[in-house]
């Protein structure tokens, strides 16, 4: 079979339904401190009953968040390993009930985090990270790192097709010394080119007068949705994290 | 005071290959030139050197009255925007307004709301606002780069091939807004008919100067063009069969439009005149009836008139 490398650029497989959902339009920063304060109290609950809840909350918004569940699954699936990792290691030394606990409360941990990362568009995060006052140096790093990684996924792409398309199939084992010579060589290609395709961007910044910050020009402001979606989550932990202090019985 | 001057400069990568020798050349305000040469003739050096990415370079790149120097670089670089080949690499904001006021915010300058308007205006872009400039076509790509360099107003304007990459519509396009643009520009580019279209003069480069005038005169100097490794542009092909069929040829036309100036001259310097000539037939075997109609139009001579 025969494939034409027809080169992609900036693909946005991340934000692919962020700019879709009314979740993605809503402002970052509400977004991020709902969703944080969630996450954190999730993660230092203990009691059964509360993990269960934190998890029906997580699920209730993905749900409510209208994205697409076989796309948050499959970010899930990229997790689970560790999730596992985590529960597994409970439940060896601790019993089933603390392993499946354990696997609730990162999953209620988790869940609201793919939501958040599925739901907004990456920039919009990075930018809502700078105005909750995280530092400049911070985010522009986040920003870059992002766009570089990118760049480095495009290159491998490409490199990959372009493979693909002189016959190449992979190295089929351990023991197949070609194909493995073969990847060495990409994956040597990919760094060389992406480095070449780095400086260009960095020339790129230095032209249009970048020195440290990336910021966006147009400030969204803070509507009644995005204060009604931050104290939600935030009124939801707080009550967890009360009952599991025993402030409330 | 010109915007832009370049003595004596050479310059060399680390590896030791030299990519420019002994290159002068000088740029008036509002004046467009085009760097025309083949693949690896340093074109692209040359803008990237102008722009301060290539250090050190012997000889002097003048700015504005102010050399260019490793120091100076950061500072002068606001005078001069560079449109890169790749628009992807010079893209970086997730809206194409966003994109637009990035330069200018970066610079500290004033009425950025103003600047993006008129930058997005002037390079036709302005209904695309809102849109994320990694969804666009590749021509509409430089149009957004070719903007957020227009809003920083730089005084030249350095175009790394302009037209590279793009569909003949968007190229056509292209050439037509680069060509109403009044700004001083120095393009880089392998496209003689692009260059025709839009520079006044052009320099024929291939590490060293080869040559300079106006784009005929250029596609004139024959044995010169094959030895830059440039072929010449089609129409400028037709015309020296045409030439050598008889045909008054003054000058080569290098582009489509100076075709069109050269056969009106030549039709009003001898009196003739052009005309639609459509008549209707059919081939079908050897019989030739009119039934379905087809259209033509030529350039005649009536023969009465000779």
């Amino acid at each position: 079979m025969t494939f034409a490398n027809i080169g992609s650029h900036g693909g946005d497989g991340l934000d692919e339904y962020a700019g879709d959902v009314w979740f993605g339009k809503l402002d970052a920063r509400a977004k991020l401190v709902g969703i944080f304060t969630f996450v954190v109290i999730s993660a230092v609950l203990t009691n059964m009953e509360l993990v269960l809840i934190s998890l029906t909350v997580a699920l209730a918004l993905l749900v409510a968040s209208r994205l697409p569940l076989t796309h948050i699954a499959k970010m899930y699936m990229a997790a689970v390993p560790f999730i596992l990792f985590a529960s597994v290691s409970v439940f060896l030394f601790s019993g089933w009930e603390r392993g499946i606990e354990m696997w609730m409360r990162t999953s209620a941990c988790v869940l609201p985090l793919l939501v958040l990362a599925a739901g907004t568009e990456t920039f919009d995060l990075f930018a809502g990270l700078r105005r909750l006052r995280v530092p400049a140096v911070i985010t522009t790093l986040l920003m870059l790192t992002q766009r570089y990684i990118l760049l480095l996924s495009e290159e491998l792409s490409r490199m990959t097709t372009a493979r693909r398309a002189r016959g190449f199939k992979g190295a089929r084992n351990l023991t197949d010394r070609y194909g493995l010579k073969v990847l060495a060589f990409t994956a040597g290609m990919v760094l060389v080119r992406s480095f070449q395709r780095a400086d260009d961007i960095y020339e790129g910044l230095k032209c249009k007068g970048f020195d440290k910050e990336m910021t966006p020009w147009r400030r969204s402001s803070i509507a009644i949705n995005d204060v009604l979606l931050a104290t939600g989550l935030a009124a939801v932990a707080a009550v967890l994290l009360t009952v599991q202090l025993g402030v409330i019985a | 005071m010109k915007p832009l001057e370049i003595v004596d400069v050479g310059f060399a990568y680390e590896d030791g290959t030299v990519a420019l020798r002994n290159l002068s050349l000088s740029i008036g305000s509002g004046e467009k030139v085009a760097v025309i040469g083949p693949n690896g003739a340093g074109k692209s050096t040359l803008l990237h050197l102008i722009a301060g990415f290539r250090t050190p370079f012997s000889g002097q790149v003048v700015i504005e009255g102010r050399k260019l120097d490793d120091s100076n670089a950061d500072d002068l670089r606001r005078h001069v925007g560079l449109l890169f080949q790749d628009p992807d690499d010079q893209i970086f904001m997730p809206t194409v307004e966003e994109d637009v006021a990035f330069g200018p915010r970066n610079l500290g300058l004033d009425d950025i709301e103003g600047r993006v308007a008129r930058a997005m205006k002037g390079s036709a872009v302005e209904h695309l606002a809102k849109r994320k400039p990694h969804r666009l076509s590749y021509g509409m790509k430089k149009r957004v780069a070719i903007a957020g360099i227009l809003a920083m107003d730089p005084a030249i304007l350095l175009l790394d091939e302009p037209t590279s990459g793009l569909d003949p519509r968007s190229r056509a396009d292209l050439i037509r807004l680069l060509k109403g643009m009044d700004r001083t520009m120095l393009i880089a580019t392998h496209d003689l008919e692009a260059a025709a279209e839009i520079a006044d003069r052009a320099i024929v480069l291939n590490i060293g100067r080869l040559m300079e005038g106006t784009m005929r005169e250029v596609v004139m100097a024959g044995d010169l063009m094959q030895d830059a490794g440039l072929e010449l542009p089609p129409i400028s092909k037709l015309f020296r069969v045409l030439e050598s069929m008889g045909y008054p040829v003054d000058d080569l036309p290098a582009s489509l439009d100076q075709a069109v100036e050269q056969l009106t001259r030549v039709m009003d310097r001898t009196g003739k005149h052009a005309h639609a000539h459509i008549h209707e037939h059919v081939h079908n075997g050897l019989e030739h009836d009119h039934e379905h109609p087809k259209a033509t139009a030529v350039g005649h001579q009536p023969r009465d008139e000779k």
